[in-house]
């Protein structure tokens, strides 16, 4: 190859990478614009926490003051901590927590196990039930509040826990989501574990629950978030702090005649911070799945 | 090990009749193919074996226990599938003894039949590996070390060779029929593949749209094949097939051509009569033809050639030098012919 035709190649591959590499250069622009959306209420949030004076927050809104804290200051979370409600701050995000585990538990349970019947049961009218589950979910959770809150009153379960949990474990969305993630994995992993000897709920248990990593860790984030920004429903159903979640003890800072808003931001950030412990703890089975090696290679 | 017999079995889906009245007897430790086209109802046959699909008529009897509404895993049975069906969360150790654990045996028994079981199939080095850590014959051998660890009374094997490539599923095959020689275990294998079931079988079943065309075993289907159907589908290349009728002494095709016949003299209504390739020769006298396309495969040549208007394939083992074109004359075997009826039906 003459010198000049190997020259003509260098330009070329030269060119070729630098347009990779202004390629990469717009990517990360875009990531970063989309990052900058998403984060920036999350840092306004953090920063205000940090600020003193809750005039000057709402000074600071509307301007770059609002991303900027000169002198930082814990005073607000310590205030939080040493909230004087009904009862002490740690007690409410007890409450959440509880309730969120126990939603989330039952959730898991009794959410596979109805997706899973529909999938592979065999139950007569099934196809029924499944669009019957479908249609429920287009029904909004605000639309039956209220005889929702009826039925409880009746039941007499209002002011406690189980009226915050029970109403919310079963739900037509994740079983839906169970369903959808069951009916795809192949019908001879059923059938293969059918002739092994497993009976029907063995087969939930043992080949089906394990491989749906994926599908547990996208309905435990969802419906965590749901039970722990539950607001309209606890304010609704209890009358005393007893039970009460973070969501509720933390209106109580937008009083009557004056919001601290000092305060509601520090709650604020104590509030997300299990939510997004549990995200992170989950969110790598959110895309990872090794079902695919279920079926040939 | 069991026998298993199959009696007037019929399968609908709906209104809709897929298997219409299949009866056979497989006897203890026997191996049988059930072969035929795509649809035809093999696998639907096996699965109702297996349990997995219940039977809408007939009986079937698994060592003489009827097993028609029985659960698939109190009929002590295997299965093989095409798809292998692993559980990817398991490793293979895991994977073979699942079926056991599910049985309530303790760890020391499983442990010890799990690696019997490794031991037969060479896959000791790979109990602790997960399925998707194995290549496409791995995962096949486990799919049979998880039958084999239960010592069932029958295998049954759903077109396990189809997911390999052709080297691997003549090694596969090969291994397939030495584990049944070792372990005679009565076995039902489903493939389309004629090959495959001609080489791994002591009897042939061939099937076409819900029904059994034939039994027996694989040189008795070549042999002596009981209809043009089984006779087209069993050997490759495939028997040639001319239409005509006897005038005489001898067959005379639509296309005018005279082809001797048989010595035994039966089959005077054949209205079609067939040859296979490797039963065709070149000769000094006989049927004049013209070379159309000649494909050497090494050990053999495929020869394309024209009578009068029908084509026609030859075998042959000899290496001649043919060119497309000329002019050659080719003579039956007259102890191997074949003649059928004008439903297809052997005669001879
Ligand atoms: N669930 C079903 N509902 C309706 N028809 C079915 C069902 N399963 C199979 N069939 C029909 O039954 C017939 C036999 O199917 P089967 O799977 O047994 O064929 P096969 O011989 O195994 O074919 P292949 O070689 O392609 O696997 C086919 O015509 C198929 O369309
Ligand atoms: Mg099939």
């Amino acid at each position: 190859m003459s010198d000049l035709a190997i020259t003509a190649m260098q330009t070329e591959l030269t060119r070729e990478r630098s347009a990779i590499r202004s390629l990469r250069l717009v990517q990360t622009a875009c990531i970063l614009v989309i990052a900058l959306v998403i984060v920036s209420p999350l840092l306004m949030l953090v920063v205000a926490s940090l600020k003193d004076d809750r005039f000057q927050i709402l000074a600071d809104m509307g301007s770059f003051r609002a991303f900027w804290v000169s002198n930082p200051t814990l005073s607000n979370f310590w205030e939080v901590g040493n909230f004087s409600g009904e009862l002490a701050f740690g007690r409410y995000l007890l409450n959440s927590l509880f309730i969120l585990a126990c939603t989330v538990g039952a959730g898991l349970v009794v959410n596979s196990m109805a997706g899973f019947v529909l999938a592979w049961g065999s139950l007569r009218g099934r196809a029924l039930v499944l669009s019957l589950v479908i249609a429920l979910y287009v029904i909004p959770q605000e639309s039956i509040i209220m005889p929702l809150v009826i039925m409880v009153s009746r039941a007499g379960m209002t002011d406690s826990f189980a009226v915050q949990i029970v109403p919310w474990v079963a739900s037509p969305l994740y079983i839906f989501l169970f369903y959808q993630f069951f009916a795809q994995l192949p019908k001879e992993l059923f059938e293969a574990a059918e002739i092994d000897g497993a009976s029907v709920f063995r087969i939930y248990r043992s080949i089906f629950l394990p491989l749906s990593l994926p599908a547990l860790a996208t309905v435990s984030i969802l419906m965590g978030i749901e039970s722990w920004n539950q607001y309209l429903w606890p304010t609704l159903v209890t009358q005393t702090d007893y039970a009460r979640p973070i969501a509720v003890a933390i209106a109580t800072f937008f009083g009557q005649d004056s919001i601290y808003w000092d305060r509601a931001m520090a709650a604020s950030v104590l509030m997300m911070l299990p939510i997004l412990a549990l995200y992170l703890a989950f969110q790598r089975w959110f895309v990872s799945s090794f079902v695919g090696s279920a079926v040939k290679g | 090990m069991s026998s298993v017999t199959i009696e007037q079995v019929r399968k609908q889906y709906g209104a809709v009749p897929v298997i219409y009245g299949v009866s056979m007897d497989i006897e203890d430790g026997e191996f049988v193919t059930l072969v035929g086209p795509s649809g035809c109802g093999k696998s639907t046959l096996l699965r109702m074996l297996a349990g997995l699909e219940d039977i809408s008529g007939g009986e079937i009897r698994i060592g003489g226990r009827v097993v028609n509404d029985v659960a698939p895993k109190e009929r002590d049975i295997a299965m093989v599938f095409q798809s292998y069906a692993l559980y990817p969360h398991m490793t293979v150790a895991q994977n073979m003894g699942f079926a056991l654990k599910l049985k309530g045996q303790d760890k020391a028994t499983i442990d010890r039949r799990v690696r019997e079981a490794a031991d037969i199939l060479a896959l000791e080095p790979l109990l602790d590996r997960l399925p998707k850590q194995l290549s496409g014959g791995q995962r096949q051998r486990v799919a049979m070390g998880r039958a084999i660890v239960r010592h069932p009374r029958v295998f049954l094997f759903d077109e396990p060779l189809s997911n390999l490539d052709a080297k691997l599923r003549v090694t596969m095959r090969a291994e397939i029929k030495e584990l049944h020689q070792r372990l005679k275990t009565t076995t039902v294998y489903v493939t389309h593949d004629q090959i495959e079931a001609m080489t791994m079988a002591d009897r042939i079943v061939v099937m076409r749209g819900g029904k059994v065309e034939q039994i027996g075993a694989p040189l008795e289907l070549y042999d002596r094949p009981a209809n043009t159907f089984v006779a087209t589908f069993i050997g490759s290349p495939a028997m040639n097939l001319f239409e005509g009728r006897i005038a005489d002494g001898s067959f005379v095709t639509n296309g005018g051509v005279a082809l001797p016949l048989p010595s035994d003299g039966k089959g005077d209504a054949a209205s079609i009569y067939g040859v296979r390739p490797e039963h065709l020769t070149i000769a000094e006298t006989g049927v004049p033809a013209n070379v159309v396309v000649v494909e050497p495969t090494g050990s053999e040549t495929h020869v394309l050639v024209q009578i009068g208007s029908a084509e026609t394939t030859l075998v042959l083992r000899e290496r001649l030098h043919l060119d497309p074109g000329q002019p050659i004359t080719i003579a039956p075997d007259p102890a191997k012919i074949h003649l059928f009826s004008s439903e297809g039906v052997r005669l001879n």
